[in-house]
């Protein structure tokens, strides 16, 4: 008897120890998400990190591109639930895409400084052209924030620096990563800051370098359709639903939709770093020195660079020219827009042939005719925006600029409600023009469409503002 | 062994011997109340034996019993009595009325059973017979418009969608307004909106509470927080629904069988074209079978109850299927220990309609004019855009099928006659399969793919597993000196709820299967949370001289989804409550007659609700990118956060006239939201998510009314009336510096938090007429309250012999809601009611938001219903014959031309605010015309 006391007592008290306990233990929960030991001090996390970067850029552009086409006469918004005022640049500090503009442009840089302080000087496997584009992507963030803000804070609830000062520190950054290991784009990168500054010589000799190391370079943002982030403006111009509806001015109907479907796991990417822009920028230099046998040559080389881009053959049946109003603006490749044909195409005949890098409808004898004189300026802006239609470089050729959102104002002492930066600057030449932008007239079913403006003409009409025209 | 064995069977031996013996004879009588009126349906068994019956409308009884053995009668509100059958024929009894059991006792909040007159606070409370009137299978169908002072809005009208059920205001910027839904004690999924991954219909929901067994419910008790929820902690601040099922009664088992036939029929009166009814709706069938059983004797009782139902829905891709069984029992273990134990099934199948923020939705695009106008359709251009809204409505494919298991055990162990130890544990077990099949050919038939396109089509199924864990154990004394009563109880509780959800996505498919092996890309992602929740808790009742009660305890709280720096919170409660009219001199007075209750009760007491889990944590997130890893910031962790608490003050006087004929309630309420969880804006410079932070206060006042009357009470007629009327003044006093931000709506209309204003404002930009003539435009004007601050219910209930008729209404006042269909339609161009000339076309329609804000008054009927007992003319087949009528949604008034219930587009994030500021592209809840036979074994 006494043995089986001992025995039993002897296996209750194992059963009270042991990892019994955790049969009754029902208040351990485990996050299941990253804590910050999992990411910084891990090998290869550099990699991953500079990934993030990338998918952040896409982010930036899911907001950047809408803004900034609808801001321009590239787009009209027939009927989205994408930005509401941009078409009429009603640019208010209560507008949540101004919020989420600078918070995914600012969160690049955040995520870059994290990038080169943290991440980078943790991973064993950190490399030379991780580091370098970790600088390269701080100095997007800066980049893209004097580009779209006329001032903005450069670190969190910083005080606002100007587009000037936010340009100067993107040149920096690509220095540094040109330092480390110099790609073309980042040669490009920092001759748009510097052709944006208004410095040609700055802009040329980074031109001039970035060709010199690739004179077909193509940097893009991807988007992961699957996954995410997608190519927004790709919904909105080519696989839309019944929301989702942007209608290109009838000039530039031929460039449009530039992104179409890919893939199901990839959306059709933005290329946003393109040797077409250095040919861009040096032909412009040329024209402000009264070179036009240069610019010449750079137009023609760009030419002949756009021969080689891809060129997409896609079924664009389901556009209607709108969706909700169909035949309502021009549709048909007899139409002749502004006096010129070939603008519009027929998308009810089958495939349509649409360049999906650059387009444009310049061509070798425009070139050849082309002079040193006001005429020249504007074929070169249309050129520009016919290259980089649906990237969002026309707003900023335009010289508008958005507004630090209101949360900013209000969470950050260094700035109030009528401080440089919260005021949406829009040149007067273009306050002017605003109800003009988008405005075509067009009886539907005639041959003929005109826009309201030329755009082109408007800006070439004020290149001696500072806003525009930066060389002249 | 074997010898015991034999002794034990002696007494059986005996006993049959003895039974054998026994002379058999048929008793007969008649049972009355003690004014002589007869009393149907009293309980009458012969004791120690499941030999039994119940006395007929008329009171009368008969059964058949040996001579000497006893008899026992026993009736709810009566004393019980017991007596000897002897050498008569007949036993008629005259019962009396039982003061100590007529008195309600209310179970939730308190840990144990305490009378309601001991109560300082109020408790809605629905019984059977309330319950099974109504044909609802919703639990928030049944509350609507039969509980005084709560706010049950039914969000759409499509299958299983979820009601937004609200009570003493917007308490939390951070949570939903849903309460706790407790079932015989444990606490089971409520999730009243789209799980974090589900999928997006565009606004209407599959809801939990569409799944909450509602099957053989004994009692439903609504408590609207404050010093009521108290004890329950953790998020109880929006108030608790306690429902207690059925687990049989001693007496003659009985059962039966009930089916309910109906037709569904779409509410036109919202629409704005004719044509929407006739491409979209198609009035359907509904079905149910009911069956129940219950009986059980002294030691033993069970209660089992099956039902299946489906309908087709009022639209023409619309239906339901769901199948439930539930039981309960109750087993005398010993003297000393009771267990009871309840169990419950529940599979619903559904399926949806795209709504409001898709561009897939019909009725949305119909009703925005999406293409066009259609009352401005030729008759050929109609046929065309009808045949095309059939074809995608053939297509459409969302489906969700949930299967729910809830469990209850409770042991009761009387110590001695003055203290009993209860204890709970259950389970509930629901788990969600959704799935939403984009056809290559709906997307062609839809215009977002081209014709002829084959690989395109793409297929998401969404798993959710929700699971919660329960266990409380508490210990109640209860003593009695000459002049004080004492019930004092200690417990501890501990719930886990664990929320796992998994989302499975293919594209690149052909038409043509539901296997995502078939489909060329696939990904998936996962959510988790999980929240261990628990809490000591304490409470002392005491009376004074039987008419004045004192109360006071507290709960001592902690849970896993507070940050790292804090401590338990601890939630006091106290609470008085003073009947005047049960003092003797009062009762002996003449005044009783007349002014028949006198009660006024006071008390203050504090609630939580707690953050989402994990939410407190600093963590990085792993995104899949382009097919490989990529980090970024996640969230931004807090250390400090606890859950908000509600501190809510309440006032209350209860009079009743003329023998309680007349019974008026009236509380001041009082609640504020400390340390109120808010998401602000995170300044953009710092490129950081927001993080929720304790940094907000809501304070919400109003008063609360409710009379009900009994015009007529005779021995054929009776009339009764109830009638409620609720005020709700909402306040954001505090927002910890934080810039307004929107927690529902739209980006340039939206639902916003900003100190001054109330919570989820309507706010966008106005334009404002000038005295030259001109508008301006100015931003970030407030627009209007979402939530209406009048609110309440009426109802009437006539019951003549064994017909009854009775109807419920409710009906709110004085809040604003967005008709954004209205927005739609002038965005496109084919609708500028009453809009200024001067705007049309010189702006952007989202710079005069404001004449798309109207009021959302509305007076609804909700349901009318009559019954007729045919009683046992089917004898003995039958014991009862019982048909009834009801028709749900019959008449509505409101303000606008739209339905300002139809609002589910508003809820931004799991379990996440609802403002209930737009109504928005998705079809009012229909009316049903429901015929029912119960037949009674």
């Amino acid at each position: 008897m006494k043995k089986l006391i001992i025995f039993f007592t002897a296996a209750l008290i194992f059963g009270c120890t042991g990892d019994f306990g955790d049969v009754v233990d029902f208040k351990e929960v485990e996050n299941p998400n990253l804590s910050e030991a999992s990411v910084v001090g891990q090998p290869n996390s550099a990699t991953i990190w500079l990934s993030g970067l990338e998918r952040q850029l896409a982010l930036v552009f899911q907001e950047t591109l809408i803004l900034a086409e609808l801001g321009s006469d590239n787009y009209v918004n027939t009927q989205t639930f994408f930005n509401q005022f941009m078409d009429g640049l009603a640019i208010q500090i209560t507008d949540p895409d101004m919020r989420d503009t600078q918070r995914d442009i600012q969160r690049l840089r955040e995520l870059a400084i994290f990038g080169i302080n943290e991440v980078g000087p943790g991973d064993p496997n950190y490399d030379a052209e991780t580091e370098a584009e970790f600088n390269y992507f701080e100095g997007l963030a800066y980049l893209f924030s004097g580009m779209y803000f006329s001032a903005l804070p450069a670190e969190p609830v910083g005080v606002p620096v100007t587009s000037e000062q936010h340009y100067l520190n993107a040149i920096s950054a690509f220095d540094t990563a040109i330092a480390i290991n110099a790609k073309p784009e980042y040669h490009l990168a920092k001759a748009r800051a510097n052709y944006y500054l208004g410095n040609q010589s700055g802009a040329v000799t980074a031109a001039t370098a970035a060709l010199a190391l690739d004179n077909s370079f193509d940097r893009t943002v991807r988007f992961d359709e699957s996954n995410g982030p997608s190519n927004t403006f790709e919904d909105a111009l080519y696989e839309r639903a019944t929301f989702d509806d942007l209608q290109p001015l009838p000039t530039l109907d031929f460039l449009d939709p530039k992104y179409s479907f890919l893939s199901p796991n990839e959306d059709a990417p933005v290329h946003y770093m393109k040797a077409e822009e250095a040919y861009l920028i040096l032909a412009e230099a040329a024209l402000a020195d009264n070179d036009i046998a240069s610019a010449r040559t750079n137009l023609t080389s760009l030419l002949d660079l756009i021969a080689t881009r891809e060129v997409r053959s896609i079924d664009d049946s389901i556009e209607q020219r709108s969706q909700v109003d169909e035949g309502s603006r021009p549709d048909d490749s007899s139409i002749v827009v502004n006096g010129r044909s070939g603008l519009v195409l027929s998308r009810q005949d089958g495939n349509v042939d649409i360049p999906s890098v650059s387009g444009t409808s310049l061509t070798a004898d425009d070139i050849a005719a082309m002079q040193d004189d006001d005429a020249g300026l504007e074929l070169l802006y249309r050129t520009r925006q016919e290259v980089f239609i649906a990237e969002g470089i026309r707003l900023v050729d335009m010289g508008v600029k958005l507004v630090i959102d209101e949360n900013e104002i209000l969470l950050n002492e260094n700035i109030n409600e009528g401080d440089p930066g919260t005021v949406a600057v829009i040149p007067s030449f273009i306050a002017a023009v605003v109800s003009d932008l988008d405005a075509i007239n067009y009886e539907p079913g005639s041959s003929v469409a005109t826009t309201v403006i030329d755009l082109n003409e408007v800006l070439v009409a004020n290149k001696s503002s500072d806003q525009v025209v930066p060389f002249e | 062994m074997k010898q015991k064995f034999k002794w034990m069977l002696l007494p059986l031996l005996v006993l049959s011997i003895t039974f054998s013996y026994a002379q058999e004879k048929n008793i007969t009588g008649t049972v009355t109340d003690q004014t002589g009126l007869p009393l149907p349906g009293v309980s009458v068994v012969e004791v120690g034996t499941t030999n039994g019956t119940q006395t007929d409308f008329d009171g009368n009884y008969s059964i058949t019993i040996e001579e000497g053995n006893e008899l026992r009668f026993s009736y709810i509100g009566q004393k019980t009595v017991t007596r000897v059958v002897g050498a008569g024929n007949t036993i008629d009894v005259k019962m009396q009325e039982d003061a100590q059991a007529l008195e309600e006792v209310v179970v939730t909040g308190q840990g144990s059973g305490i009378a309601r007159r001991k109560l300082s606070t109020t408790v809605d409370a629905l019984d059977s017979e309330d319950i099974d009137k109504l044909p609802a299978n919703q639990i928030d169908q049944i509350l609507q418009s039969t509980t005084p002072s709560a706010q049950v809005r039914l969000s759409s009208g499509q299958p299983g969608t979820s009601a937004i059920i609200r009570t003493r205001g917007p308490i939390s910027a951070a949570t939903s307004a849903t309460p706790v839904i407790i079932v015989d004690g444990v606490r089971v999924d409520n999730l009243n909106s789209n799980p974090q991954l589900g999928i997006a219909t565009g606004g209407a929901n599959v809801s939990a509470l569409a799944d909450i067994p509602v099957e053989s419910i004994e009692r439903i008790e609504y408590i609207k927080g404050g010093a009521a929820t108290t004890l329950y902690g953790a998020d109880a601040a929006n108030g608790i629904i306690q429902i207690i099922t059925k687990k049989g009664k001693d007496g003659k088992s009985s059962a039966y069988f009930e089916s309910n036939v109906g037709v569904i029929k779409a509410t036109t009166d919202f629409l704005r074209y004719d044509r929407t009814a006739e491409a979209i709706f198609e009035p359907g069938w509904s079905q149910e079978y009911r069956v129940g059983l219950n009986g059980g004797s002294e030691k033993f009782s069970y209660n089992f109850g099956g039902s299946l139902y489906k309908d087709d829905s009022f639209n023409d891709i619309n239906e339901q299927i769901r199948r439930t069984f539930t039981f309960g029992l109750t087993a005398k273990v010993t003297d000393k220990l009771r267990y009871q134990g309840s169990f419950s099934f529940v599979n619903f199948e559904s399926n949806l309609d795209y709504n409001a923020n898709t561009s897939f939705s019909r009725f949305s695009n119909l009703e925005g004019s999406a293409r066009g106008a259609t009352d401005e359709f030729t008759d050929e251009e109609w046929q065309g855009e009808l045949a095309r809204v059939r074809n995608i409505g053939r297509l459409v494919d969302i489906t969700n099928t949930t299967n729910r298991i809830t469990a209850s055990n409770k042991f009761i162990y009387d110590i001695d006659d003055a203290l009993q130890v209860n204890a709970t544990i259950g389970i509930d077990n629901r788990n969600t399969v959704q799935e939403e099949l984009l056809s290559n050919e709906l997307q062609v038939a839809l215009g977002s793919i081209a014709e002829g396109t084959t690989d395109q089509g793409a297929l998401t199924r969404v798993l959710r597993s929700a699971f919660t864990l329960t266990t409380d154990v508490n210990i109640t004394h209860r003593a009695n000196t000459e002049n004080f009563s004492f019930v004092s109880i200690l417990g501890g509780q501990f719930f886990r709820t664990s929320d796992r959800q998994n989302r499975l996505n293919g594209s690149g498919g052909v038409d043509g299967t539901r296997s995502l092996n078939n489909f060329s890309e696939q990904t998936f992602s996962d959510f988790v949370l999980e929240n261990a929740n628990y809490g000591l808790y304490f409470l002392e009742n005491i009376g004074i001289y039987d008419v004045a009660f004192l109360e006071f305890g507290g709960r001592l709280d902690q849970n896993t989804a507070s940050g790292a720096n804090t401590d338990p919170l601890l939630l006091p409660k106290i609470g008085l409550t003073y009947n005047f009219s049960d003092h003797d001199f009062y009762i002996n007075s003449g005044f009783k007659d007349i002014l028949s209750t006198i009660k006024l009760r006071a008390n203050y007491g504090e609630a939580t609700n707690f953050a989402q889990p994990f939410s407190q944590d600093r963590t990085f997130a792993q995104n899949p990118f382009l097919g490989g890893p990529s980090f970024t910031f996640d969230n931004q962790g807090n250390d400090e956060l606890v859950s908000e608490r509600v501190k809510t003050t309440e006032f209350g006087v209860e009079l009743g006239f003329f023998s309680n004929r007349l019974f008026l309630s009236g509380t001041r309420y009082i609640g504020i939201t400390e340390d109120a969880l808010f998401t602000p804006q995170d300044p953009p410079s710092s490129g950081q998510a927001n993080q929720i932070q304790n940094i907000g206060e809501v304070e919400n006042k109003g008063y609360e009314f409710a009379l009900t009357a009994t015009p007529i009470q005779t021995e054929k007629h009776n009339l009764s009336i109830n009638l409620s009327y609720n005020t709700n003044e909402n306040l954001v006093t505090d927002s910890g510096g934080a810039p307004a931000f929107v927690v529902g709506g739209f980006t340039v209309l939206g639902s916003v938090v900003e100190e001054g204003q109330s919570l989820g404002y309507l706010r966008g930009t106005a334009a404002v007429l000038q005295d030259d003539g001109t508008y301006a435009f100015e931003p970030n004007t407030a627009l209007g309250d979402t939530f209406a601050p009048n609110f309440g219910s009426m109802g009437i209930n006539y019951t003549w012999g064994d017909f009854n008729l009775f109807a419920t209404a409710d009906y709110q006042f004085g809040g604003q809601i967005t008709d954004l269909s209205f927005l739609l339609r002038h965005l496109r161009g084919t609708d500028n009611t009453g809009i200024p000339e001067e705007l049309i076309g010189t702006t952007s329609p989202f710079n005069y938001v404001n004449f798309f804000v109207f009021d959302n008054d509305f007076l609804k009927v909700r349901n009318i219903g009559a019954s007729y007992n045919l009683g046992d003319i089917a004898k003995p087949l039958f014991s009862n014959i019982r048909l009834g009528i009801n028709v749900t949604n019959p008449f509505n008034w409101t303000a606008g031309s739209f339905d300002p219930e139809t609002t589910g587009s508003g809820i931004t994030a799991q379990n996440g605010f609802a403002s209930g500021g737009f109504a928005y592209g998705t079809e009012s809840a229909p009316r049903t015309y429901i015929a029912s036979m119960r037949f009674e074994f």
